[in-house]
């Protein structure tokens, strides 16, 4: 057996390393060095890469929920995801489907984020049934819109409804910012 | 009695480097064994392709056997600094070719063809779904920029309005998470 490392690298470092946040140069030569004579370290690497390689994965095959920001929207687009916008304004409302070959429905939630850094996304169904609560969620103040994600796999499981979303800004004072309304029709309708 | 698996790094380079072309398989194979993962990170971090790491890998071993074998390499201990010199020069020359054939593709073809690279197999990605489903949205947002929009932490920090500091923590917490509930199936809130 190979002797265990006496010096191991930290996990954060390793992460850090990976993410290029290390400085070019001594920081980042240093780690190498490390890293090509020892197995043990090299080995926890290969597992963080493969976690990071199983994440990119998952957006590739439009398996992600959630928030998402402009720059992985694009990022998706251009790696050829079959993405179907919904865009929104307060008090809109907005009939969406999902349809063959989608990977993803994003809805673009517009409103005045200027006094806020942060907001909760809560989206309910029908008889005001929760169907989803995003809290704390950051934004992008030049952009003036929040992203929704949703897998169209998942959508494509919904029956027809309505849905109400509200944007309100996140911490102690509650400010709403903005009603929106999808009406859903489901992808094949109940026989 | 050693075996080649007990041996270290430069045993076995000073064994390939000692017989002659082909009289040292075993230790041939270790290195390889043992280089081969490593060079192939390195390549994945730097040219972020699965395909030009590969490539990089199959490269990378032949000089060093070929320069052990031919008795070049100046100090067989320090074996593990010659993989990854030899790499980051074929890694910078494959760079630069993948550049040129970027500049080619622009200026002929119309690149709007991508595709999925291979999933992770010896990773759960289902499990991975799941447990991704679960972080905080910032968190979710920070690592999804990290590993798959490969932005940096100050690019994240820029587009989320918070401190690269902040962002690193947040991304050294959602890995956490991600690891435990990948290993548990619980998630540390």
């Amino acid at each position: 057996m190979m002797p265990r490392c006496q010096a191991p690298i930290s996990d954060g470092t390793l992460l850090d390393y990976w993410a290029h946040d290390l400085a070019d140069g001594d920081e980042t030569g240093h780690v190498e060095e490390h890293l090509f004579a020892c197995g043990d370290c090299s080995a926890r690497l290969h597992r963080l890469a493969a976690l990071g390689t199983g994440l990119a994965t998952l957006v590739r095959q439009g398996r992600v929920s959630g928030i998402v920001s402009r720059t992985l929207l694009n990022r998706m687009q251009r790696d050829g995801l079959h993405i179907r916008m919904y865009s929104l304004v307060p008090g809109e409302t907005v009939p969406c489907a999902v349809f063959p070959g989608d990977d993803l429905i994003v809805t673009a939630l517009r409103a005045d984020f200027s006094a806020v850094e942060a907001v909760t996304l809560s989206v309910t169904g029908p008889g005001d049934s929760p169907f989803s609560q995003l809290d704390n969620v950051p934004v992008s103040r030049p952009d003036g819109e929040v992203l929704w994600a949703t897998s169209a796999a998942v959508v494509r499981q919904m029956s027809s409804m309505r849905l109400q979303l509200t944007l309100a800004s996140a911490g102690a004072t509650r400010t709403e910012l903005g009603r929106y309304v999808l009406e859903h029709s489901a992808s094949t309708p109940p026989s | 009695m050693l075996t080649i698996a007990d041996s270290t790094d430069a045993d076995l380079a000073r064994a390939v480097a000692a017989r002659g072309p082909g009289s040292a398989e075993a230790a041939e194979s270790e290195l390889y064994r043992r280089f081969a993962p490593r060079v192939r990170l390195y390549g994945l971090r730097h040219l972020r392709d699965e395909d030009a790491a590969r490539d990089l890998v199959q490269q990378v071993m032949l000089v060093t056997i070929e320069k052990l074998r031919g008795g070049s390499v100046r100090d067989v201990d320090q074996i593990a600094s010659f993989v990854l010199g030899v790499s980051r020069s074929m890694a910078k020359d494959l760079k630069r070719l993948e550049r040129r054939r970027e500049k080619l593709l622009e200026a002929f073809t119309v690149p709007d063809i991508v595709e999925a690279p291979m999933g992770d197999t010896t990773l759960d990605v289902g499990r991975l779904e799941t447990c991704l489903a679960r972080l905080a949205e910032r968190e979710r947002m920070v690592v999804l920029l990290t590993f798959y929009a490969e932005r940096t932490s100050g690019e994240v920090g820029k587009e989320l309005g918070v401190k690269d500091g902040n962002v690193r923590v947040i991304r050294h917490r959602a890995i956490e998470r991600l690891r435990t509930c990948m290993t548990s199936g619980e998630v540390v809130q």
